[in-house]
C-alpha cells in the first residue's frame, strides 16, 4: 500500500538574520491514510518547521517528500495552493478565524478560495455538516469575538475538515486550552481519522499524544520513534 | 467553470474585505476623491482659462490667420479706404475717431474716452488720447479745461462692412449694425459694454460732437455689443459717420485699420497702388497676421503644466492618504492573506482581488468627483452665468473627466496595491508559526 506521506532525509536550514541555522537535518516519516502521529520536542526544536513542510507552506532544502507515491519535494506554488485546498487541513494553536466573518463564514473561507466551486446552497449545507461534525452547528452566525477559546478552535477543525481533507495537520492545538476543553478537540480532530483522514499532531501534552497510534520526538533535527504503531 | 468558480470567489472575498474595511474604504474614498476633485477642477479651470483668453483674443485682435493693416494717418486715407472696401465681404475698415456725447462745451465725465471706473481721476492739464489700436497717451493742453458736465467721450469706430466675421462681438441687446441700404442722416450707434453703462449711469443728452466735425448730430442707439474692450466704443457705418466728417478736409484725429481675410490679396494690393498714388506714406503703414493660438501656445503650455504640476501635487496628498491608511492595516492583512492561501487561494488571485478592489474605489471616486465637477460648472454657470460671460454655455472640458478618472485609477492602484504586495510576500509560514 502506498502511503500518503513519505519524507526521506528532509532537510531545512532557515536563514534569518544572523547565522543560516541547520533546523531538519534528515527527517524521515512515514504516514498511512487513517494513521494519527503525535509529535513532541521541546520548543524551538523545529516541529512548526516540519509542519509547514509537510503542508506545503515552505519547501524542503534537501531529501525527498512523496505525497501519495508522487514526488512534490519542490512543487511550484500554483500547484501547492491547489494542494493546499485539496489534500490538507490545518489547525493552530492560535486559532486563526478572521474576527469580522461569522463561524459559517469562516468555515466556508476553504470552500470559497479560488479552487473549484460550490453553488451557495450546496456550500451552506456542506459547511453546516462540518459544523455540525464538531458540535457547534448552533453557533454558525456567531462571530469569533463572541465565542470560547474552544468553540473558536471546533470553528477551525471545522474549517480544515469541510473539504474533505487526507491529511489534517495540527500544531499545537489545545495549547491556548485548558484541559478539558482541549480533550473535545482532541476528540473532534481523532474522529477525523475514522474516515481515512491522516494525522500528525504536534502537542506537549503526553496525554493527548497517547490517544494517537504512534509517537514520534523531534531532537537534535531529526526524528526518533517513541512509541511504535500498530500499522505495519 | 474553473474561471467562473474563481470570479465568484473573487466576488466574495472582495466583498468580505470591503464590509470588514467599512472605514478604511471610505477614508480611502474621502482623500481620493479630494485628489481626484482637485485634478478635475484644476483640469477644467485651465481648459476655460485657455478658451477664454483665445475668446478675449479673438474678440479684440481679430480670430486667426486675419490680416491687419494699420494705414498711416493723412488726408485721403479715410476717403480711399472707405470707398475701396464699400460692399466688399472679405475686408472691412474700421476708422476710429474720438467723439463727445452729452451737453456742448463742456469736459466729459470720462475724458479721454477712458473706462468710467477711472473718470475723473486725469486730474488738472492732462488730457488722454487713445488710437486705434488701444494705445493711449497723455497729451498736454495748453488752453484751459472747460467745465466739467453731463457728457460721455467714447471712441467712434465707423465700419465700411460687418467686422464680426473677424472679431466674433457678443451680442448683448438689440441689433447689429444693418450695411444694406442707404445710410441714414442721424448716425445709428451700436455700443460696447462699457459705452452702455455711462448712458445707464449718466443721464447725458443726445447730442454727438465728433472731432473735427462741423455740424452736431443726434445718434439713434441700435443695440449692445460685448467687442472685448474696457472703454467705451461705438460702431457706426463708415458712410453714416461721413456724413459728419468733412472728408476734404482731412481729419488728423482719425485713425484707420484694416481687417482683411488671407484670400484678400488683390483688394489689398488695389488698395495700397491707390494710397500711394494718392500721395499716402505707405512706408508707415504696418501690417499684421493674426496669430494667436500658436503665438499663445506656449504660454498656455507651460499655464497647464504649471496646474497640472499642481492637480499632481494634491493627488500624491491623496496617494499618501490611501497609502497611510493602507500600510495602517497591512498587519491585518498579512494575517487575512497568509490564512487564505493556506486553505488553498492562489496568491495570484489574492494579488487581482485586491487590484480590483482599488480599481473600484478609484474608478468611482472619480466618477462622483467627475460628477461634481459637472454639477459644480452646472451650479457656476446657473449662478453666475448672466454676470460673468465666461462662464456662459461652457462646456465641462473632457480631457478634465479624462485626467480624473486616470488620476483615480493611478492612486487606486498606488495606493492599495503596494500594502497588498507587501502583504501577499509574506511567506505563510512566518504568519502562522506565532
Ligand atoms: N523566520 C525565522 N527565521 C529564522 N529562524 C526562525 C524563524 N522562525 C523560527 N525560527 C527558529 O527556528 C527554530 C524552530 O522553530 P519552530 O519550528 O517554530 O519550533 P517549534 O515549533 O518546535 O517550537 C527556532 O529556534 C526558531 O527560533
Ligand atoms: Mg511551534
Amino acid at each position: 500500500m502506498t502511503p500518503l506521506i513519505q519524507l526521506t532525509n528532509l532537510t531545512k536550514t532557515l536563514k534569518g538574520q544572523g547565522e543560516p541555522r541547520s533546523i531538519l537535518s534528515g527527517v524521515d516519516l512515514t504516514l498511512h491514510a487513517g494513521e494519527s502521529v503525535a509529535i513532541l520536542g521541546r520548543s524551538g526544536s523545529g516541529k512548526s518547521t516540519l509542519l509547514s513542510l509537510i503542508g506545503l507552506f515552505d519547501r524542503p532544502d534537501g531529501g525527498q517528500y512523496l505525497l501519495g507515491g508522487s514526488d512534490i519535494t519542490r512543487v511550484p506554488e500554483r500547484r501547492a495552493a491547489r494542494l493546499r485546498s485539496d489534500e490538507f487541513g490545518f489547525v493552530f494553536q492560535r486559532f486563526f478565524l478572521l474576527k469580522h466573518l461569522s463561524a459559517a463564514q469562516n468555515v466556508a473561507m476553504a470552500l470559497v478560495n479560488g479552487q473549484g466551486w460550490l453553488p451557495r446552497r450546496k456550500r451552506k449545507a456542506t459547511v453546516m455538516a462540518a459544523l455540525e461534525r464538531v458540535g457547534i452547528a448552533h453557533l454558525a452566525k456567531h462571530k469569533p469575538p463572541r465565542l470560547s477559546g474552544g468553540e473558536q478552535q471546533r470553528v477551525a477543525i471545522a474549517r480544515a475538515l469541510v473539504r474533505e481533507p487526507k491529511v489534517l495537520l495540527a500544531d499545537e492545538p489545545t495549547g491556548a486550552l485548558d484541559t478539558e476543553t482541549g480533550a473535545l478537540v482532541i476528540d473532534a480532530l481523532h474522529s477525523a481519522t475514522d474516515r481515512g483522514c491522516g494525522l500528525i499532531l504536534v502537542t506537549h501534552d503526553h496525554a493527548h499524544a497517547n490517544r494517537m497510534q504512534r509517537v514520534v520526538r523531534l531532537a537534535d533535527g531529526v526524528l526518533v520513534t517513541e512509541r511504535q504503531g500498530v500499522f505495519p | 467553470m474553473g474561471l467562473s468558480g474563481r470570479f465568484r470567489s473573487a466576488l466574495i472575498i472582495g466583498g468580505q474585505g470591503v464590509r470588514a474595511r467599512k472605514l478604511r474604504t471610505f477614508l480611502s474614498m474621502i482623500s481620493l476623491f479630494l485628489g481626484v476633485l482637485a485634478v478635475v477642477t484644476v483640469q477644467a479651470g485651465a481648459e476655460i482659462a485657455n478658451r477664454a483668453l483665445l475668446a478675449d483674443i479673438e474678440l479684440t485682435r481679430g480670430k486667426d490667420g486675419t490680416i491687419q493693416v494699420g494705414l498711416p494717418q493723412h488726408e485721403q486715407t479715410v476717403p480711399i479706404a472707405v470707398d475701396t472696401l464699400r460692399g466688399q465681404s472679405d475686408a472691412v475698415a474700421a476708422v476710429s475717431t474720438q467723439a463727445v456725447i452729452g451737453e456742448p462745451g463742456v469736459t466729459p465725465i470720462n475724458e479721454g474716452g477712458v473706462p468710467f471706473e477711472y473718470a475723473g481721476q486725469s486730474v488738472g492739464r492732462g488730457q488722454y488720447y487713445c488710437d486705434g489700436r488701444g494705445a493711449c497717451y497723455s497729451v498736454e493742453s495748453t488752453e484751459a479745461p472747460a467745465p466739467p458736465g453731463k457728457a460721455i467721450e467714447l471712441q467712434i469706430v465707423g465700419l465700411t462692412g460687418d467686422i464680426r466675421p473677424f472679431r466674433p462681438f457678443y451680442a448683448e441687446a438689440g441689433r447689429w449694425l444693418d450695411f444694406s441700404g442707404e445710410p441714414s442722416l442721424s448716425p445709428g450707434l451700436v455700443l460696447n459694454r462699457e459705452a452702455a453703462k455711462g448712458f445707464g449711469q449718466y443721464r447725458v443728452p443726445a447730442e454727438m460732437r465728433i472731432t473735427g466735425a462741423s455740424v452736431n448730430s443726434t445718434p439713434r442707439i441700435l443695440g449692445v455689443v460685448h467687442d472685448g474692450q474696457s472703454r467705451p466704443v461705438a460702431y457706426v457705418r463708415a458712410d453714416e459717420l461721413d456724413n459728419w466728417l468733412p472728408a476734404a478736409n482731412g481729419n488728423s484725429g482719425a485713425s484707420s485699420h484694416l481687417y482683411l481675410s488671407p484670400s484678400a490679396t488683390r483688394l489689398e494690393q488695389t488698395l495700397n497702388g491707390r494710397l500711394a498714388a494718392a500721395g499716402v506714406p505707405m512706408e508707415q503703414s504696418y501690417r499684421d497676421v493674426v496669430n494667436s493660438k500658436e503665438r499663445i501656445g506656449g504660454q498656455l503650455a507651460l499655464m497647464r503644466l504649471i496646474f497640472l504640476g499642481m492637480a499632481a501635487l494634491v493627488l500624491l496628498i491623496g496617494v499618501a492618504g490611501i497609502l497611510n491608511v493602507g500600510l495602517a492595516t497591512v498587519g491585518e492583512r498579512i494575517e487575512e492573506f497568509a490564512l487564505r492561501r493556506a486553505v488553498g487561494t492562489p496568491r495570484l488571485l489574492l494579488a487581482g482581488i485586491v487590484l480590483a478592489e482599488t480599481l473600484i474605489i478609484g474608478l468611482l471616486t472619480a466618477a462622483a468627483a467627475v460628477g461634481v465637477g459637472v454639477a459644480g460648472l452646472e451650479a457656476a454657470e446657473l449662478l453666475f452665468g448672466s454676470r460673468e460671460p465666461m462662464l456662459q454655455g461652457v462646456q465641462f472640458p473632457w480631457q478634465a473627466g479624462v485626467a480624473g478618472v486616470i488620476a483615480g485609477l493611478v492612486a487606486g492602484v498606488l495606493g492599495g496595491l503596494l500594502p497588498a504586495i507587501r502583504a501577499a510576500r509574506i511567506p505563510i509560514a512566518t504568519v502562522m508559526r506565532a
